[in-house]
């Protein structure tokens, strides 16, 4: 077994080494690696899977109950002071470590069938893999440095993939956009590191928590600058998380492939913030204001999410700010003192949420042959419809994602989402009534993707409801960009209905409904085996047992009820208003229109930034530059007027004479010293 | 230990050699930039075997000591040697002048004469950081301007002439500071002495260190360039050649980092500590206003030379830190930024070829046809935004942890400091990834694709970027590599900085944290002295 940890490192770097392999091949040798596609796939998914392996051999080791393992190296040093960098192998890292390559694995399966038309095949699997090597060099961090390293390299990777399609506009923004907002949240958690190390003098966790503990109690530091120093490293967990007001960049990310949207900006990425404030438990726990501020930044998440995916028709956007929202959940729970729930729906949500975003990558796939390479098209719901017929596969999997999601049992979302909201309650109902709440509105949205997407009428060849998204073609109303569009989707315009896709794709979904159906079962409250495994670093295994001992029914039924009860709510209206068309959604639209605005164009958050910062620094940026050339410039230039005004003059002192000028520096260097001698 | 004169001889070989180069028969320009590369491949072998053989990195002192008489009536000497400092300067000057005379592969406007004084460049390079003479270091700094100028004058864009007068009229500006400090400093006192390390052991009055401090600091804030003499640089580099480029921003701004630490830090410590806070705020101000000013930038030269600006910002905080990771962070920008910029002004070079236009108006979707140079112009791009896994941020935390942790400061000015140079975190992506998006992303310029032939790019391209990043990656992975080649050496600058500031006292955790939190609103050293 010990050899198992002495090889640990090679988690992250085995798929960094196939993705160094195929990008140089990319680089040197470009027609022919990106002939190579088989191959190039081939050797990378095995890498991932080889990792896979060894993370499951890793885990079971740790539910046998071998100690943590730690090995650091110097990494960099100047004087006295040393940064050292290594590994850890601890429970949370195993849990994270199965979750990551589970997911990433069967990502890159169904990558295959998904971009199997696609030039940048190999490229896209050169970055898969080189995302999930930085996603595990982060999992297995043993201190805070070493994480802002990889949480960088995880931002950097989903640039790069979101900006995969570089030709098309919108995805050109949105990598931008996904690369600056998260340098925001890093500017707050590099604040914040150094604030901590200046404090305690360490970067590695639970020393901090210790030594920040006894500054506060010996009133070396205020509590008020420890906190203020917890937030600013929230702010890292808040960008990469996408919370509140940060949340910004994650709808957006869309633009980028599907199969990175299921990895990068549901599954894995998107959660390391929930990762890194479970990691900073030991620093934040002794900072209660913190704590609360993390809760209600994740409360208030949750809510603005879900209330923004009520009306969203592109799917993979409704998907996106279902993340947000659920994302919203754990950073709750993490502040409520919930750090098992919170890193309990992690993991559910990981593979439920991969499974549907995957489930949505399906339908794109089958839409894009009724309706062209439009993404505008392909992904909006309103196209869709019946499509059950078509993909029976993806729809039953699609449901199972739902239910999930929903929260009715037995399915994994449930046992997550109710640790969540009890704990909640026992915090703040105030707390729990905004997450109950969201659990309505949750149950509300995804049945209407759900009903929009799979069932009634298939819309696609709906001339009337096409007619909706291209403008009527006459004199003067010709926009060029539709009509690019239109050529672009003309080759593969080749079929009157969609069709399941293939196997490499149906295979994944199918794999992941497994654990979104039943990995609820480790966690049931009445006998927590994920808790029993997983528990705050401040706490010991029998506190944990005692604390579960401490189990009641009638608590447990009340709290499930409630939520399942506004989850039965929700899915009611939805079927009433999508399914049965008993209810006209436009009508009720209609009936509250500044509403309906509001979630719309997504409490308009996009163009509150938009002219703040971005005009706004626009705007600064110019108006310095105009400085630099008019006036710091400019007076340059003008003493340069003078020199040559002043050398006319000089002109008529000159003798040119090299002695002369040796004889004027003489003189000013005797001046000096002697003025300053005798000073 | 040999008593070969490595550093003597790096320095005249290619001086040397290029005064064969008109005597080579050749009329394309061919055979001479094969001449110059061996020339280069040479002399940085001979560097890099000098160094190897005989430098020791646990010694803080002055190595390869070479020092002869050369006009005694002036008791000017040619006296050379590296330390810490100066050692990973030397190494990264062979390196990227070699590179630089493969960046100039297609040069054909007077072949001759360009690559004898890219070899005359190379030797005076490196003898403006391995010289030990004050007034050898005064020559050496004027005469590499020379080339500099007739490289810019001659090869340079449009607007060339004006830009290397207006370098000419800066440098040699401030150089004339350096004349007069040096001999000022050299007369002083009981002893008259050029000679570098007696002149850092005189015993200097206070009052005087500050005028001298001063008198050296604008040569050197030309040079580095630090806010408002930093003009000159847009110009400069917005005229100059891919190569020359190379050059410009990769060695010479660094030398003026360089002469910062050996001078100012180095022999007036005293001084430093009353200068080092206006230090620091002026770093602060390179970094966000050259970030701000490159953003607006529509140039794409001019861009990437505000950029180097806001960079060397980081160079400033790292000097005036009192600590030794802080110092340390400041010789790893200079070291890395050398290999950054110079990748980036490439880069630029090379995009230029191929667009023929620099404005970023004009350019747009050209990632499509030129996937390759897409690809490294990317990863030099994040490069410079410093991420991690790549030199520029290990330098870059370096510095924030130093100065975070410096006790020389009180805990307001620390904190206006760090949040203000974080912004440039911030900034740095913003101008640097826009750039990107507006060459490569989106659907493809027509216009410029229906009259210029967008070719990817040639393996000698490549395998340039290739040769710059493998040091920056190598160096982002395990920083150790390079600090602990001159660690020796900052320790003992950064002693006897500390020592100049009595209220400094070795650092111990719990009175750093204690000394730090005494917070004093007032932007200043703690020191407290009698004035002279």
């Amino acid at each position: 077994m010990e050899q198992l940890y002495q090889y640990a490192w090679l988690i992250p770097i085995l798929p960094l080494l196939g993705a160094m392999i195929v990008g140089i091949g990319l680089i040197s040798f470009n027609q022919v690696t990106s002939r190579l596609r088989q191959p190039a796939s081939i050797f990378i998914v095995s890498l991932t899977g080889a990792t896979m392996v060894f993370s499951f051999a890793l885990l079971w080791s740790q539910i046998q109950g071998h100690e943590t393992f730690l090995r650091t190296f110097e990494w960099a040093a100047a004087g006295d002071l040393k940064l050292t960098m290594g590994y850890t192998v601890d429970h949370l890292t195993t849990v994270m470590l199965t979750i990551v390559t589970t997911v990433a694995f069967l990502v890159m399966v169904y990558t295959d069938g998904y971009m199997e038309h696609d030039p940048g095949y190999v490229r896209f699997y050169a970055y898969l893999s080189l995302f999930a090597s930085s996603m595990l060099g982060l999992v297995i961090s043993p201190n805070l440095v070493q994480v802002y390293i990889f949480w960088e390299l995880v931002g950097m990777c989903s640039y790069l993939l979101i900006g995969f399609w570089y030709d098309r506009k919108a995805a050109a923004d949105a990598c931008q956009k996904a690369f600056v907002v998260n340098r925001v949240g890093d500017f707050g958690f590099l604040l914040g590191m150094l604030g901590l190390y200046w404090a305690t003098g360490t970067f590695e966790f639970s020393e901090m928590g210790m030594q920040l503990e006894t500054l506060i109690e010996s009133g070396i530091i205020g509590s008020s600058l420890a906190s203020l120093f917890g937030v600013l490293v929230f702010l890292g967990p808040v960008a990469k998380s996408a919370q509140f007001p940060l949340h910004v960049w994650l709808p957006d990310a869309m633009e980028g492939p599907t199969p990175i949207s299921a990895l990068i900006h549901a599954a894995t990425m998107v959660a390391a913030g929930v990762f890194l404030i479970a990691r900073m438990y030991p620093v934040f726990e002794h900072l209660p204001s913190v704590m609360a501020i993390i809760a209600w930044t994740g409360a208030f998440t949750a809510f603005l999410g879900a209330t923004i995916a009520l009306t969203q028709n592109d799917i993979k956007k409704g998907l996106a700010y279902s993340t947000i929202s659920q994302l919203g959940y754990m950073v709750m729970a993490m502040g409520v003192g919930g750090y098992t729930a919170g890193l309990f729906h992690l993991m559910t949500h990981a593979f439920f949420k991969a499974m549907l975003f995957l489930c949505s990558g399906s339908v794109i796939h089958g839409m894009e042959e009724v309706v062209g390479h439009n993404p505008a098209l392909a992904q909006d719901m309103r196209l869709m419809g019946g499509l059950r017929k078509y993909m029976p596969i993806t729809s039953l999997t699609f449901l199972v994602g739902t239910l999930a999601i929903c929260g009715i049992p037995p399915f994994a979302g449930f046992w997550s989402k109710d640790e969540i909201l009890s704990q909640a309650f026992s915090a703040n109902p105030a707390l729990w009534f905004v997450g109950w709440l969201t659990a309505g509105l949750t149950a509300f949205y995804m049945f209407r993707m759900y009903f929009m997407t799979f069932e009634g009428q298939f819309r696609g060849n709906d001339e009337s409801v096409l007619a909706q998204f291209k403008p009527a073609f006459g004199p003067g109303a010709m926009d060029t960009q539709e009509l690019e569009s239109d050529q672009e989707a003309d080759p593969h315009h080749h079929s009157e209905t969609p069709h399941e896709s293939p196997l490499s794709m149906t295979l994944p979904l199918v794999v992941l409904a497994i654990p979104s159906l039943a990995i609820g079962w480790i966690g049931k409250p009445w006998e927590n085996f994920f808790e029993e495994f997983v528990y705050p670093p401040g706490e010991s295994l029998e506190e944990v047992k005692a604390l579960m001992a401490e189990f009641e029914w009638s608590k447990f039924l009340i709290m499930a009820g409630n939520s399942v009860g506004i989850a039965l709510i929700g899915i009611t209206l939805a079927s009433l208003m999508y399914a049965g068309k008993k209810m006209d959604p436009s009508a009720i639209a209609q009936k509250f229109p500044s509403l309906y605005r509001f979630s719309l164009n997504k409490w308009y958050f996009d163009e509150l930034y938009d002219r703040v910062f971005v005009q706004g620094s626009r705007r600064i940026a110019r108006q310095v530059l105009e400085i630099d050339y008019r006036v710091v410039d400019g007076a340059v230039n003008l003493t340069g007027l003078l020199a040559i005004i002043g050398g006319e003059g000089l002109k008529y002192l000159e003798t040119g004479r090299a002695q002369f000028y040796a004889l004027i520096v003489f003189g000013a260097v005797l001046g000096f010293v002697i003025v300053f001698s005798v000073v | 230990m040999t008593n070969f004169p490595w550093l003597t001889t790096v320095i005249l070989f290619p001086i040397a050699a290029s005064l064969f180069i008109p005597l080579i028969p050749d009329k394309d320009g061919k055979q001479v930039r094969w001449y110059a590369l061996v020339i280069g491949l040479i002399d940085f072998a001979l560097i890099v075997t000098g160094f190897y053989r005989d430098y020791d990195f646990s010694d803080p002192n002055l190595q390869l000591v070479e020092s002869y008489s050369w006009i005694p009536e002036l008791d000017l000497n040619w006296s050379v040697g590296a330390d810490g400092i100066s050692m990973p300067l030397i190494i990264l000057t062979g390196f990227i002048t070699t590179l630089a005379i493969l960046a100039a592969w297609p040069v054909s406007l007077k072949p001759k004469l360009f690559y004898f004084l890219m070899l005359a460049m190379y030797g005076g390079q490196i003898a403006v950081f391995a010289v030990q003479d004050m007034l050898l270091f005064f020559l050496v700094w004027e005469l590499e301007l020379i080339p500099v100028y007739l490289l810019l004058s001659i090869w340079g864009g449009k607007r060339r002439l004006y830009a290397a007068t207006k370098f000419i009229l800066y440098t040699a500006g401030g150089s004339l500071f350096i004349l007069v400090a040096g001999l000022t400093m050299a007369f002083y006192g009981d002893t008259v002495t050029f000679d570098m390390r007696t002149l850092a052991d005189k015993d200097i009055a206070l009052n005087f260190q500050l005028w001298l401090y001063g008198a050296f600091f604008i040569a050197y804030a030309v040079k580095l360039p630090i806010f408002p003499l930093h003009t000159w640089l847009p110009d400069a580099h917005g005229e100059a050649t891919a190569p020359v480029h190379m050059l410009l921003a990769g060695i010479l701004l660094k030398m003026g980092g360089y002469a910062l630490i050996r001078m100012n830090a180095g022999m007036l410590p005293d001084a430093h500590a009353y200068f080092a806070p206006a230090l620091v705020i002026l770093g602060v101000v390179n970094i966000i206003y050259a970030a701000l000013t490159s953003f607006a930038q529509r140039n794409l030269k001019r861009k990437i030379a505000y950029s180097s600006i806001s960079h060397m910002g980081f160079v400033l905080i790292g000097i005036a830190s009192f600590t030794n990771i802080g110092l340390s962070g400041a010789v790893l920008q200079m070291v890395s930024h050398g290999l950054i910029g110079a990748s980036l002004f490439f880069l630029v070079g090379a995009t230029y070829d191929r667009t023929h236009t620099l404005m970023l108006d004009e350019m747009g979707g050209v990632g499509q046809r030129m996937q390759k140079i897409f690809a490294m112009f990317t990863t030099c791009s994040l490069a410079s935004l410093a991420l991690p896994g790549m030199s520029g941020f290990v330098a870059e935390v370096m510095v924030f942890i130093g100065f975070s942790t410096s006790d020389a400061y009180n805990a307001t000015f620390k904190v206006l400091v760090v949040f203000l140079a974080a912004v440039g975190v911030i900034l740095t992506p913003i101008y640097l990834l826009s750039m990107l998006r507006e060459i490569f992303y989106g659907k493809e310029n027509q216009e410029l694709v229906s009259h210029e032939v967008l070719a990817d790019a040639e393996p000698r391209e490549v395998f340039i970027i290739a040769c710059l990043l493998v040091p920056v990656i190598g160096i982002g992975l395990y920083p150790k590599v390079l600090t602990q080649v001159y660690d020796s050496t900052t320790v003992a600058y950064t002693d006897r900085l500390r020592n100049s500031v009595p209220t400094l006292t070795k650092p111990s955790k719990v009175a750093q944290s204690e000394s730090s939190l005494v917070s004093v609103t007032a932007p200043q050293l703690n020191i407290k002295r009698d004035s002279p």
